[in-house]
């Protein structure tokens, strides 16, 4: 088998050019396919690292309750609903959780806010326990307050560029008339906690009369725990509804998902144009190698022998492409992220493209699925060449 | 030098029929002969007398529309129908070595590469060595590294027959082998094939334009409008 | 059961929607002073105008550090804090009337009492202030500061008027008709003091990127006048 390939691969070499489009074109294809599969795999992966970064993953809330800050908003600050703070002892007791904290959200209208005013929220937090569930949440100034009861805020790091403060500046509450003192400022996280401004929770439920009230409970699972039980048990408690963020991942990858079929469709097409590329490459030299294709069959060749011999020319073709391609991939995987990062609305923090060999090895898999498909025809055509076809070619 | 009695081929009333629209053409016209084991014939006839498809059914590379042919004691062809494919294109390789007008070298292989093919499509045991006895037989050793394009035309012609020999065939077909050859060439060529009858024992079977070249054969064979027109005696007076 | 479900699905979408609309402004890069709607603001600040030119510029793309320098210099103050920082964009909005440009309008973020001050600029093609307005204000005071009487006193002045006000102290270091701007609430003072900055800043700003600092040369024959 091995001569089989030599004569295979110098027969490519009879005409470079050829050859060498061709297998651009396979290249091209395979560039795109693993371009793809490495963004499909880098996305969820920083997606799932995102989703984790929140510190919780699961939220109770009040039934019909917007417990989100851009929720809040589009309602206009209202519809708010409340659950007891003794939740959140009763939610502690359970064997799966690992932690819980108590959160209470609160709008405000801020005439001074854009044009015609606008709401503001405000997110009370534990400070005995929310700092720990964030752990990962680093200070560009300052630091968490630590007194339950403080008039002190910790802002996103957006929020207080949005007002221009910075630790020791005060904070206005707005209809309220509140001064709160800004006691730290957080990095950037690229999550929406960029756009919160966090108080401790008995000074929120102080501020606007919410004693004992939340919002929210935020818990963290322990890991061996099941979940889908554990949620089972937490859609009992009477009056809330439970948020699971491994759900909301899923909405998030059904939006992304369509975007991706048609991403998909396209890298297809290529796949298909270069397939279509390969055969006619391969019939050509197949109709010009008639008569030596002939003096093969004479010299002793099968018609399986002859097909061999050009399936063996398009494999080559196909796997030098595909490894162009998967080399080209790697190459410009940091350039494909940018341009990702450019047209999509949401892009996860961390690395969107992650090519591994696993991938590699899969997409050569694809390529040499290509080439043994689009060699049949060209390979059949060539073993069906008779001897005699060679002969009456040269009296002509 | 003489031809032994037993024979290789045995072709009865061959008759071969092309179509062409509505008319129907006999290239070959009921044609009977025999041919010795170890015997040179030469085939001559003009154009269109049927010599190359005479051959071709004889080598078994066109199937008659009707007739017998035996080779080496087996039945190839009865009564136009011929052994499957896969069939004839053993017995093309154990009994057959073809030389053709064109040389149909690989170019991207060399002369020894070229030789060498018909063993990637089949194992044969001491390959190796029969490629480097032919080599050295048509004295085309020293150029075995050469691609084609490298070398003569009459080397080539050479290492086209080399690889026509290299599978140890009983009988060698050769179809106007110097058509693409000057008279020196040719004239090399012919004494080739006498040394190749004579001393390897092949049966050979030329078919040729070159008088001079059909000469050198044992016997000659004119062929006419498909018919055998005169068979013409030579050394060793045998019809 | 069904409601819950119902409820489930929408926090989903708003949950998703809230990774969509937050941040709100920008993602990445400093924030910077645009107008909140400017077909609609440049109009009403510029009557008679049919057309407005947006320009984004920043101190490190124009000149860097060096840029940087002569601009604290000329503010008698250094860029202080997190988001007064040298790159920071500002938009710049050159307006018509028809092919006729007429003047300018320019707005800075300004570090208030209780939250960011947006000072905007309307002027005219010399660099005379025709019309000061505040975009945003987080203030207790905030109605009186917004009051139409407020503004009119900055109308009339020139970046040379703000040269000779220091705006450490507070106080006008020489003649400048800065000395009339009243402040209609002391409480009030270092949200007044932060627009006057934020005026001073601002005029600074456009002289360097958009009127070849004219008025550079009456900074440096100052600084030999008053050393």
């Amino acid at each position: 088998m091995i001569k089989i390939l030599k004569v295979a691969y110098k027969n490519l070499l009879r005409k470079k050019t050829r050859s060498g489009l061709t297998i651009i074109g396979i290249g091209l294809a395979a560039w795109v396919l693993v371009s793809l599969l490495g963004f499909n795999k880098g996305y969820e992966s920083s997606l799932n690292r995102d989703i984790d970064n929140l510190g919780f993953q699961m939220i109770v809330t009040a039934k019909g309750c917007p417990y989100e800050a851009a929720t809040l908003m589009l309602k206009g600050g209202t519809g708010l609903r409340y659950m007891p703070g003794s939740i959140t002892e009763q939610i502690a007791k359970e064997p799966e959780v690992e932690a819980v904290t108590s959160m209470l959200m609160q709008a405000v209208f801020d005439p001074n806010k854009g044009e015609s005013g606008g709401y503001s929220a405000y997110l009370g937090v534990d400070p005995a326990t929310f700092p720990q569930m964030k752990s990962f949440l680093e200070f560009k100034q300052g630091a968490w307050f630590t007194d339950p009861d403080a008039m002190e805020a910790v802002l996103g790091y957006e929020a207080a560029e949005l007002e221009q403060r910075e630790v020791g500046d005060l904070l206005l509450i707005a209809d309220k008339e509140v001064a709160v003192k800004v006691v730290g400022i957080l990095k950037r996280t690229g999550t929406q906690d960029d756009g919160t401004i966090f108080l401790p929770l008995r000074s929120v439920q102080k501020i606007f009369g919410a004693k004992d009230e939340l919002t929210g409970v935020g818990i963290k699972v322990k890991k061996e725990a099941d979940m889908p039980q554990f949620e089972e048990k937490m859609y009992k408690l009477p009056d809330v509804q439970v948020v699971s963020l491994s759900q909301v991942k899923q909405t998030i990858m059904t939006l992304v998902s369509t975007a991706k079929v048609m991403v998909f469709s396209i890298a297809l097409i290529a796949i298909l144009i270069s397939v279509v590329g390969v055969i006619n490459t391969i019939l050509m030299s197949v109709m010009e190698r008639f008569q030596e294709i002939g003096i093969l069959k004479s010299m002793g060749a099968t018609a399986w022998d002859v097909f061999t011999l050009i399936w063996v020319e398009t494999l080559i073709l196909c796997i030098s492409g595909g490894m162009i391609g998967a080399t080209l991939a790697l190459a410009t995987a940091k350039l494909t992220e940018v341009l990702v990062r450019q047209l999509l609305p949401y892009a996860p923090s961390g690395g969107l493209v992650q090519i591994d060999l696993s991938l590699i090895a899969l997409t050569l898999g694809v390529v040499i699925l290509i080439g043994l498909l689009s060699g049949v025809y060209p390979s059949w055509k060539a073993g069906r060449v008779r001897p005699l076809d060679a002969i009456r070619s040269q009296v002509e | 030098m003489t031809a032994n009695s037993q024979k290789v081929i045995e072709a009865t009333h061959l008759v071969k029929i092309y179509r062409r629209g509505s008319e129907e053409i006999p290239a070959v016209n009921d044609i009977s002969l025999s041919i010795q084991a170890g015997e040179f014939v030469s085939f001559v006839g003009p154009s269109g007398s049927g010599k190359t498809t005479l051959i071709n059914i004889l080598g078994c590379l066109d199937n008659p529309t009707s007739g017998k042919l035996v080779l080496a004691g087996r039945t190839v062809v009865e009564n136009g129908a011929a052994l499957s494919e896969a069939k004839l294109t053993k017995i093309r390789r154990e009994i057959f070595g073809y030389i053709f007008q064109k040389f149909y070298l690989i170019p991207t292989l060399t002369v020894i590469e070229n030789v060498m093919l018909p063993f990637t499509f089949y194992e044969k045991p001491g390959a190796k060595k029969e490629v480097e006895r032919i080599l050295n037989l048509m004295e085309i050793d020293h150029r075995k590294d050469h691609l084609p394009g490298q070398i003569s035309g009459g080397e080539m012609q050479r290492v086209a027959i080399a690889r026509a020999l290299v599978n140890r065939p009983q009988i060698v077909l050769a179809d106007e082998p110097t058509g693409n050859l000057d008279t020196r060439r040719s004239q090399e060529i012919g004494i080739l094939l006498q040394q190749l009858n004579q001393q390897e024992g092949l049966t050979i079977i030329l078919v040729t334009h070159n008088p001079a070249l059909a000469r050198m054969a044992h016997r000659t064979v004119e062929l006419k409008d498909g018919k055998i027109y005169s068979p013409v005696y030579t050394q060793d007076g045998q019809a | 059961m069904l409601e819950i479900m119902i409820m489930k699905r929408l926090h989903f979408i708003f949950l998703v929607a809230g990774f969509f609309l937050i941040p709100v402004e920008q993602l990445f890069g400093a924030v910077g002073c645009d107008l909140n709607d400017p077909d609609r603001d440049v109009a009403r600040l510029f009557p008679g105008s049919t057309g407005f030119k947006t320009e984004y510029v920043a101190i490190d793309q124009k000149g860097g550090p060096e840029l940087l320098a002569q601009i604290e210099d000329r503010l008698g103050d250094t860029f202080k804090g997190l988001f007064e920082t040298i790159n920071v964009p500002y938009t710049l909005y050159e307006v018509f009337k028809g092919r006729e440009k007429i003047g300018y309008i320019h707005g800075v973020n300004e570090k208030g009492q209780y939250g960011g001050i947006q000072v905007f600029l309307v002027l005219d093609l010399e660099g005379v202030i025709k019309s000061f307005y505040f975009q945003k204000l987080t203030s207790r005071y905030g109605k009186q500061l917004r009051d139409q009487k407020f503004g009119e006193q900055f109308v009339g002045l020139t970046l040379k008027d703000f040269y000779n006000y220091d705006v450490n102290s507070g106080k006008a270091i020489g003649p400048s008709g800065v000395e009339n701007i009243k402040n209609p609430v002391p409480e009030a003072e270092p949200d007044f003091r932060a627009a006057l900055r934020g005026t001073k800043k601002n005029l600074i700003l456009v002289d360097e990127f958009i009127l070849g600092n004219k008025y550079l040369a009456y900074h440096q024959s100052r600084g030999e006048r008053n050393p």
